[in-house]
């Protein structure tokens, strides 16, 4: 990987693959990122243009993170520990839980799902304590086996 | 006197130009020029008053002010000393300065003109060269860095050369060095007191109101209005675009800064369109100069002898950094482009220049506009087929000289 400083335009990460292909990542001094692909016998680059929400996303699943199609829902998994599957799954909230707390609910007694973050207005509460209650509109960040979260969604959001 | 008709004429005009150059994928740079020619005094003479030639053209010199500070806020005091650079840098420099040098002097100026043409015909557009690598998908390769290390030479250049020719226009012999003097102990005082402030004013800028800004407007005007007094109590001139300049690489160094950088640019793009127009208005093109046949031959002469230059400097470069011919000439290409800055030095030498230093000033500043548009143009078009442009010399090369290149 080379990095490199382009003055007034941003800077500039680059791999070359064994097969001379060549990828750019370019930070735009805009805040948006350009990626630019080029096969070593192509005389033009392709080059696309991303906002950083975008690239984040393009970034998680090239970490290896798997993102899968069923709602919001990424799998980690780690080369050291090959049975070890975690799902971060985002969920909205739901009438049945809007107003109470997370320990009201016993989340991780009844699932053994846990709740890592809450989405609230556009800000968000990492770590919540037991005592934060869901309002309208949240949005949840839990983390499990698929098992627990699928489990989490019926006993305690209330949904199929 | 209407300050809001003329507003509208500029604004109105500047947009619709702007837009159709947009169109066109052309630099918008000459449009702005052009539309000032047409509206302004050797066209329809549209502005109502000589108040309001001079209200636009303050207007415009604040755009100038704050291109040299945004210029002074990227610019990079360590990236720029690697050795591959400096060469890249010093060969430009020597090949396009002596090339506007040379023929200053066969045209008939005297040494201080043919030293304000070479400066400008030497100097590329950083706005249209980077704007151009960006859309024409250039970054990917090497000599995309190289050109933009390039750029960032010619920005210390340009401030080198500003301060010369400002101290160089005192008038007398004597005073050179007394105003030299004057010029870099006021840069060394801003450059220093900012660094003693830095933590003081840097929470200042972290504020979400309009102390920031206003801050950083307080600090040019101020700055800009210490040098003027300097000036008037030494008789020498500091000009507030070096003030601004050097104000701006200060003030990179504080932290929190970056923030602010967004809103600069925006001002900075308002106010250097209105500049381009009031450069164009405030030009009396000399028409019958402009017929004359040693006038068309001179800027034929320029325009050529210019390209040939960029393209002679790029090939050196290239086959010294990336030993590749063909890699420099599209350097060459890239670099070709001349704008915003050959304007600000015209522009500057102008407002201080004393005639008796400069016969020929209206022959100068008539090469110099005609030469920005056309280069302005030209070099978008040249930046945008640089591939085809080095791979068609190339292949002429290659008939001329086969052995060369086995």
């Amino acid at each position: 990987m080379r990095i490199s400083e382009l003055p007034e335009i941003g800077t500039k990460y680059e791999i070359e693959s064994p097969k001379g292909d060549k990828v750019a990542v370019i930070f735009l001094t805009t805040g948006e990122i350009e990626l630019y692909v080029l096969e070593s016998d192509a005389d033009k680059p392709s080059v696309t243009r991303l906002t950083s929400e975008e690239a984040r996303r393009l970034g998680s699943v090239l970490t290896g993170a798997l993102l899968t199609i069923e709602q919001e829902d990424i799998e980690v998994s780690f080369s050291e520990i090959s049975d070890l599957r975690i799902h971060i799954h985002l969920c909205p909230v739901t009438k049945n839980v809007v107003g109470k707390s997370i320990e009201d609910l016993a989340i991780r007694k009844k699932t053994g799902v846990t709740v890592v973050a809450i989405s609230r207005k556009g800000q968000s509460i990492v770590s919540p304590p037991p005592e934060t209650v869901f309002e309208e509109g949240d949005l949840i960040v839990a983390v499990g086996k698929r098992e627990q979260i699928k489990a989490c969604q019926q006993v305690i959001l209330g949904q199929g | 006197m209407n300050f809001l008709l003329d507003l509208a004429i500029v604004t109105v005009s500047c947009l619709a130009l702007g837009l159709a150059s947009k169109y066109l994928r052309q630099a918008s740079i000459p449009a702005y020029i052009i539309a000032g020619i047409i509206l302004g005094r050797s066209g329809l003479d549209l502005i109502s008053s000589d108040a309001s030639y001079d209200f636009i053209s303050w207007l415009g010199k604040i755009g100038v002010i704050l291109l040299m500070f945004y210029i002074g806020l990227e610019f990079n005091y360590k990236g720029i000393k690697e050795p591959r650079r400096l060469f890249a840098g010093c060969t430009d420099f020597a090949v396009n300065f002596s090339v506007g040098f040379l023929l200053g002097i066969v045209i008939g100026l005297s040494l201080i003109e043919a030293f304000i043409l070479a400066s400008a015909v030497y100097i590329s557009s950083s706005a249209i060269v980077i704007s151009s690598l960006i859309e024409n998908k250039r970054l990917i390769y090497p000599e995309a860095e190289t050109v933009v290390w390039l750029m960032v030479f010619e920005d210390i250049i340009l401030a080198i050369l500003l301060v010369v020719l400002t101290s160089v226009m005192v008038g007398s012999l004597a005073m050179i060095p007394v105003s030299l003097a004057a010029t870099l102990l006021l840069i060394v005082f801003i450059l220093m007191l900012i660094r003693r402030l830095s933590n003081f004013i840097a929470p200042l800028f972290e504020r979400d109101d309009e102390i920031p800004i206003l801050l950083i407007f307080a600090l040019i005007f101020g700055f800009s209005a210490l040098a003027y007094l300097m000036g008037i109590l030494l008789h020498c001139h500091i000009s507030e675009v070096i003030v601004a300049f050097f104000l701006g690489s200060a003030l990179a160094g504080v932290k929190s800064f970056r923030k602010l950088f967004g809103t600069i640019i925006s001002f900075k793009n308002l106010f250097l369109t209105i500049f381009f127009f009031s450069f164009g208005m405030m030009f009396q093109f000399q028409f019958a100069a402009l017929n004359s046949a040693d006038f068309v031959l001179a800027l034929l002469a320029l325009i050529i002898l210019s390209i040939v230059g960029k393209f002679i400097s790029g090939a050196i470069i290239g086959k010294r950094l990336h030993g590749s011919l063909e890699t420099g000439l599209r350097v060459g290409a890239y670099t070709t482009p001349r704008g915003e800055f050959s304007v600000v030095l015209i522009m500057v030498v102008m407002e201080i220049g004393i005639l008796e230093l400069l016969p020929s000033i209206e022959l100068l500043l008539s090469l110099v506009v005609a030469y920005v548009i056309i280069l302005s143009i030209m070099g978008s078009f040249f930046a945008k087929q640089g591939d085809k442009i080095g791979k068609a010399m190339m292949s002429v090369v290659n008939k001329l000289l086969p052995q060369a290149h086995r």
